[in-house]
């Protein structure tokens, strides 16, 4: 498991760079976080339809439901960057280790479920983390200060650099650490939950979903001007797409 | 006698390259203003050889600023310009530069921000997802390939627009320093906004009904009807329409709904 988790503290120290240094690139986003962790986990080619799948899915629900369109300060502080990341990891070492215990006859979707659950709570403790390194930062800032009034052109830009590795440091660690504490707690649940298989996996994963949609359709749909006039193009057209295809048949 | 000091091709570069790591010390107190400070560095290196000169330059810009991240490049284009020309003798006081500075900060984040943050990043991921519901599956053999394609879809949208602004900005900044309106009026950011909104909302539309349709099929594989349908989906329902109408009086609150929305479904679940 250590080798796992270096790569997945790599990905996270460096997702949590694009996300607070300000590369903003879009790999700190879930979808991109969680496809890139299943990718960096697959645990071989008896694993590989799953090991693809369930990110891809964990990644799908974490970027619908973590798209907050509000302005940046009126943002609720979540760690969108790891929480990809984290869900995906967890959910694959999961799987490989617990999978006894819960078949896969539904899809996959009870691991889905367990890697967006780790992921969402993960971009909670992750926020209030985040919110705590602005503390050193601000006394970075006026270290900096006296160097630059000083002349000391080269210790502000090292200062700068280890602030840089600061935030990757942060991800990197709290990436691992959150990883290990979710397939411990899955490890700890899921053999007593063995009933959630089938239906039941089904029924919860239609509610996380419907949310899910639902937070989409306020990110979409509601936010831009004449949303809802776009959006019902946008269904007539894919309508009329399918119904092309299915004329066409197989 | 030595030439005015110039900046060159490779100092917009290094401005640009470090204009990458504009928050990486973001505190509340000043926000951008030591990511400026730092990004300028290889300009006021250029322009003062005297390590004293430098740190003084560096001070005036290590106090409070804050613009969008993506179109910083920009002013820091129009300071590097400014600072330029004041270290080759002409009358530029700190006032002024102080001023040019807040003069295009603020409306670039006024405008950014809504632009990348509200519409662009949404719709990128928006990209990714619909290529999960538009790509075939992979065969039996050979893994599936959406695993790579779709996190690609939402990067190639995002930083098609997003890295056209970054690399242009200092070089254009630094070209456009004396005319900060036609500079603004130039980027276009308003009406890109209106743009994705729209293709955002229309993308949304279709991956809905991608969504639904294949969920209705295999609600009922036995043709049991109507009502069976809707039995069966009414979960998916209700979460959706309990999510927009909280989210419309909260916003922000989808990972509290989410959770919420589980545990009652799980709750529900262990006792049909």
């Amino acid at each position: 498991m250590l080798s796992e988790l270096l790569r997945v503290a790599l990905l996270g120290g460096l997702l949590a760079v694009d996300r607070a240094a300000g590369w903003n690139l879009m790999l700190g986003q879930p979808l991109v976080g969680a496809c890139l962790a299943g990718a960096l986990l697959n645990p071989g080619p008896e694993w590989e339809l799953w090991a693809l799948r369930i990110p891809l899915g964990v990644g799908v629900l974490l970027q619908l439901l973590l798209t907050d369109p509000s302005l940046p300060a009126a943002q609720k502080p979540r760690d969108v960057a790891t929480a990809g990341v984290i869900g995906a990891s967890v959910a694959i070492l999961s799987l490989e280790r617990l999978h006894p215990y819960l078949s896969l006859t539904t899809g996959g979707i009870v691991w889905v479920l367990v890697g967006t659950i780790a992921g969402l709570l993960a971009s909670v403790a992750g926020g209030w983390m985040e919110a705590t390194m602005r503390f050193s930062h601000q006394i970075a800032a006026r270290r900096a200060e006296e160097l630059v009034l000083e002349g000391k052109v080269s210790a502000f830009e090292r200062l700068y650099w280890r602030g840089v590795a600061r935030l990757f440091l942060r991800g990197a660690t709290w990436s691992a650490a959150a990883t290990v504490a979710g397939v411990a707690a899955a490890a700890m649940l899921l053999p007593h939950m063995a009933r959630l298989t089938g239906p039941r996996a089904g029924l919860v994963f239609a509610a996380i979903l419907g949310v899910a949609l639902g937070a989409g359709y306020h990110t979409h749909v509601r936010t831009p001007k004449h949303g809802l006039r776009w959006a019902v193009l946008g269904a007539l057209a894919a309508l009329v797409v399918l119904l092309r295809v299915k004329a066409k048949g197989p | 006698m030595t030439p005015p000091p110039r900046l060159r091709p490779i100092d917009f570069a290094r401005i640009t390259s470090r204009s990458f790591y504009l928050q990486a010390l973001f505190a509340p107190e000043r926000q951008q203003g030591p990511g400026f400070a730092f990004a300028l560095v290889p300009a006021l290196r250029r322009l003062h050889s005297d390590a004293l000169e430098q740190g003084r330059a560096l001070a005036r810009h290590m106090g409070f600023f804050g613009t969008h991240p993506v179109l910083s490049g920009y002013v820091l284009g129009v300071v590097a310009r400014l600072e330029e020309r004041r270290a080759q003798g002409e009358p530029i006081d700190d006032a002024r530069i102080e001023e040019a500075k807040r003069s295009l900060a603020s409306p670039l984040a006024a405008l950014g921000d809504p632009l990348f943050w509200v519409t662009l990043r949404p719709l990128a991921g928006l990209a990714g997802i619909l290529g999960l519901a538009l790509l075939p599956l992979a065969g039996p053999i050979g893994p599936d390939l959406r695993v790579l394609v779709c996190p690609l879809l939402a990067l190639l949208t995002y930083n098609a627009v997003a890295l056209n602004y970054r690399v242009a900005g200092v070089t254009r900044g630094y070209e456009m320093a004396d005319e900060p309106g036609k500079l603004l009026h130039s980027l276009q950011l308003a009406p890109l906004r209106a743009l994705f909104g729209r293709v955002s909302a229309f993308l949304f539309g279709f991956l809905i009904v991608l969504t639904l349709v294949p969920m209705m099929e295999s609600a009922d594989p036995a043709g049991q009807g109507a009502a069976h349908t809707a039995q069966v989906l009414m979960p998916f329902g209700l979460a959706w329409l309990g999510t927009v109408l909280v989210l419309k009086r909260w916003p922000g609150r989808s990972v509290e709904l989410a959770l919420a929305a589980a545990l009652v479904a799980l709750v529900v679940s262990t006792r049909v």
